[in-house]
């Protein structure tokens, strides 16, 4: 290493603007830190003056979980029936998930939720600030709700026994002769409207001439493609069949689609006149109403809340991914005009009726929703879409009065720590000491800042790693001392002795710190949170207490001996009685 | 100017460090150290009582929930700390419900302070996590101290100066590991990723003593000569004597401090620091100079 030996003079004017520069870089720091005290300024000079002027922004410092209390979960994802290519995605759905239960059904404010990997295991590590019921949050985190998409059940629990299926063939053969009866009153000559009344089965509809209201191809497909082969007013000759019985059907009037059919398409207003017949289902009811249509919510991508564009009602719409956009589209196709069912832990949360397939995985569930249910249903939604079970691995929890106390106690020890230090180095090392001692203030002040403006988290390791960098920042300023102690000795003038000792030191001072950086780059690297903690505030420390070593000290050093008017150094540096010794030696 | 003669007492001073790291080596390979939960997986809870039962009544408790191999210490005047196996979080709650039924009343409240568990997965991981950083952090320091001396090779080839800073390194960490092998067996001391920490911590820092020293040697060298290589390494050694002394002091300034005062959950982190630092001033001084020393006059005696 070249030690570059000259002496480089710095102007008066320059060496001015750089100590205005450190005491500005001072103040900043100190707002930085204690904001309250700039605040009170501001506020009095506001009184005073009506400047007006904005408060500072008042937030603290960015505490662990350790010193503010909370608890901090580790979770294995179980990722075994998953693709490889797919895990990383799956984990991070989970981190989505569980994030969103976190949050909504805890109300965590600011919940920390990070995926990692490790060898091959994925995990999902949360961190819940100020949390101490932690069995409760570990219940809402763990329950994996199931999502599931049920179609109507329609296939009777048995075949029919002879005797009920002679029953349904006599109630569907009554059923046809009433309904034919109906159709030769009307071709007799009797109105549409009293046939309805007299006939019809449908007690809505039977009063008022049988009018059912405008029909697409979804729910009444026979009727529909009746109708589109028909003209405004005419009365079907022939019965029409629909998935629930024997139908006359009368076209009133047609108009183009209104939503949700497509304009390009023509709807119809229809009155009918309704024979109900039976099927196998309505003598042998189902085992159940629901059956599952093998779409689940592993399927699901996302749930969100959105507004129907047209009569801005709340809805909550769901996107599936491609193996759940196939089924979705076959189970629409197959259920149009029937109901489908969403469960959510085997509870049916909502029962929309299909209006037609839906062929590019995204749905909406609409009804009469406010925007609360709208939420909670998303929200319930996403959180039965959780792809991978998780299992509780590792757990760390701490009391919030603990935590409060280590704050306190660290505190405690770094304010003590402090003091111990400045006191040696004045009393060491006199002015310089003196010089140190300031510089090592304003680099707490800087490094504390510094935590503050890019969110270092404190932790109690931090702490410790911030109070031993406090310990470690003085030992440039020592090196460089001792280096001044003895080029005074040697009978060096001040001025040269001080820019030599700064130089000297310089490449012992980068030597020492670069090893302990080398320390803090694996010990952030393994990890962990303690490490972690430590190993970041260490290495910030190091890397502020060169830039204090160097630039304060030498700075404030240099201003000082402006003001002394003779380059000899005097009872306040240390070196200088030696060096009279010396002389008188000679 | 202060001039101690180190170098003439070399063969003692070398004599009672190489004495100090055998017994350290010697706890270590016969109790070894205690490993915390954090490398055997397990379970800390921190319990506190208004008024705390005796020891045995909440061993009780645990013993009637079929949990094995409970240890419990008791911390402060209120406290306990309990350590036992992985604990699910089902048995978690059965072990706070049973405390609570068993000595919650009117003059006793029982708190949870802290609860820990770590499951065998995350410590395999940590225990391998913390031998690789330890083994990388090495291998840094040495490339660095290689590459930092790179220039000086005569009349000790700079790789030298690298390895002898790390057998200083050597002994800071061995007597760190055999004080708390001591504590581990007499006063259950657990070693934790803290105490990796502090290791790495000492290992960064530590070489930094010895750096120093070499540096100064190595200044010494270029304006003196390597004439009289045994005066120029003392001379090394004195001018840095009160450097290293009073840098060395002054970081252990805030590790009293928070040694003292800091709190029960980094006393023994503190501790490792404390030793290990104070150890590389020793060594940096009393080992790595008398070694260099060592080695200029063996290389000496097999030129001629």
């Amino acid at each position: 290493m070249p030690v570059k030996n000259q002496f480089k003079p710095i102007s008066r004017e320059n060496l001015k603007w750089r100590v205005v520069g450190i005491v500005v870089l001072a103040v900043f720091s100190l707002l930085v830190v204690f904001p309250s005290y700039g605040n009170k300024g501001i506020d009095w000079v506001n009184k005073k003056a009506n400047l007006g002027l904005p408060n500072l922004p008042a937030s603290g410092f960015n505490l662990g979980l350790d010193l503010q209390g909370g608890a901090h979960l580790i979770y294995q994802a179980n990722t075994e029936i998953i693709p490889d290519s797919d895990k990383a995605d799956a984990v991070e759905g989970v981190r989505d998930v569980i994030e969103r239960r976190v949050r909504g059904g805890l109300g965590v404010s600011e919940p920390l939720v990070q995926t990692t990997k490790v060898n091959n295991d994925y995990r999902v590590i949360v961190e819940l600030p100020g949390v101490t019921d932690v069995n409760q949050a570990i219940k809402m985190i763990g329950e994996t709700p199931i999502l599931e998409f049920k179609e109507e059940d329609n296939e009777p629990l048995r075949p029919l026994t002879a005797a009920e299926k002679k029953e349904m063939d006599d109630f569907n053969a009554q059923a046809q002769k009433k309904a034919k009866e109906a159709l030769a009153a009307i071709k007799d000559g009797m109105s549409f409207a009293d046939a309805a009344a007299k006939y019809s089965e449908e007690e809505k509809t039977k009063d008022n001439g049988g009018v059912i209201g405008l029909i697409d191809n979804l729910v009444f497909p026979d009727i529909y493609k009746w109708a589109g082969a028909h003209k405004d007013g005419d009365v079907s000759a022939e019965l029409v069949k629909s998935f629930d019985g024997l139908n006359i059907v009368q076209r009133i009037s047609s108009q183009p689609g209104i939503p949700p059919a497509p304009a390009s398409t023509t709807i119809y207003s229809i009155a009918r006149i309704f024979i109900q017949t039976k099927q196998p289902v309505d003598i042998v009811p189902p085992s159940e109403q629901w059956k599952s249509s093998g779409l689940s919510g592993t399927q699901l991508k996302r749930a969100e809340v959105s507004q129907d564009s047209q009569t801005s009602q709340v809805q909550v719409a769901l996107q599936f991914n491609d193996e759940g956009t196939q089924l979705f589209a076959d189970l629409t196709t197959r259920s149009v005009g029937k109901p489908i069912a969403i469960f959510l832990d085997g509870t049916a949360i909502s029962i929309p009726v299909v209006n037609e397939p839906i062929l590019n995985g995204s749905a909406v569930i609409s009804g009469s929703f406010s925007l609360q249910d709208a939420r909670l249903l998303a929200q319930r939604l996403n959180s039965g879409a959780l792809p991978v079970p998780v299992e509780l691995i590792g757990q760390q929890k701490v009391g919030a009065t603990l935590g409060a106390d280590s704050m306190q106690k660290s505190l405690k020890a770094g304010v003590y720590g402090l003091i111990a230090i400045l006191l040696y180095m004045i009393l060491y090392y006199r002015l310089p000491g003196i010089m140190a001692a300031l510089a090592l203030c304003i680099y707490t002040l800087l490094t504390l800042a510094l935590f503050k403006t890019i969110n270092v988290t404190l932790t109690l390791s931090g702490m410790a790693g911030f109070i031993l960098s406090i310990g470690m920042a003085v030992d440039a300023n020592v090196l460089i001392f001792e280096r001044l102690k003895e080029e005074l000795r040697d009978g060096r003038g001040l001025k040269s002795a001080v820019e030599e000792a700064f130089i000297r030191a310089w490449p012992s001072i980068r030597d020492s710190n670069i090893t302990t950086l080398i320390s803090c780059v694996f010990m952030v690297w393994m990890g962990t949170g303690f490490v972690r903690g430590f190993a970041v505030t260490l290495a910030i420390g190091v890397l502020v207490s060169m830039f204090s070593a160097i630039v304060l000290t030498r700075t404030m050093l240099r201003a000082a001996l402006l003001l002394k008017k003779k380059d000899e150094a005097n009872v306040l540096f240390l070196g200088y009685k030696k060096k009279v010794e010396a002389v008188v030696a000679k | 100017m202060m001039n101690i003669p180190f170098i003439k007492y070399s063969k003692l001073l070398l004599t009672v460090s190489a004495v100090i790291t055998v017994v350290c080596l010697v706890f270590l390979a016969v109790w070894g150290l205690k490993p915390g939960i954090d490398f055997t997986g397990g379970s800390l809870l921190e319990l506190s009582f208004t008024n705390r039962p005796e020891t045995v009544e909440i061993q009780n408790v645990f013993d009637g929930l079929g949990l094995k191999n409970t240890s419990i210490q008791k911390v402060g005047d209120y406290g306990i700390i309990v350590r036992t196996n992985f604990l699910t979080e089902e048995e978690h709650q059965r072990v706070l419900s049973g405390m609570q039924t068993k000595f919650r009343a009117s003059d006793n409240q029982v708190h949870e302070e802290s609860f820990q568990t770590i499951g065998a997965s995350i410590s395999s991981q940590l225990k391998s996590k913390a031998a690789y950083a330890i083994i990388f952090v090495l291998l840094g320091i040495i490339v660095y101290v290689a590459y930092a001396f790179r220039k000086v090779s005569r009349p000790v080839a700079s790789w030298k100066y690298g390895v002898l800073a790390i057998v200083a390194l050597f002994h800071d960490v061995l007597l760190v590991m055999g004080v708390f092998a001591v504590l581990g067996r007499y006063y259950g001391v657990e070693v934790d990723t803290a105490f990796v920490v502090a290791i790495l911590t000492v290992l960064g820092y530590s070489v930094n003593d010895t750096i120093v020293v070499y540096d100064r040697i190595r200044e010494n060298l270029q304006r003196h000569g390597g004439d009289n290589f045994v005066d120029v390494v003392n001379m090394g050694l004195n001018q840095t004597l009160m450097r290293s002394i009073n840098t060395t002091f002054k970081t252990l300034l805030p590790l009293i401090a928070l040694f003292f005062i800091g709190g029960a959950s980094i006393h023994y982190f503190v501790l490792a620091l404390l030793i290990g630092i104070a150890s590389g001033a020793y060594s940096s001084i009393f080992i790595a100079s008398p070694l260099l020393v060592v080695v200029y006059n063996w290389q000496e005696r097999h030129r001629a």
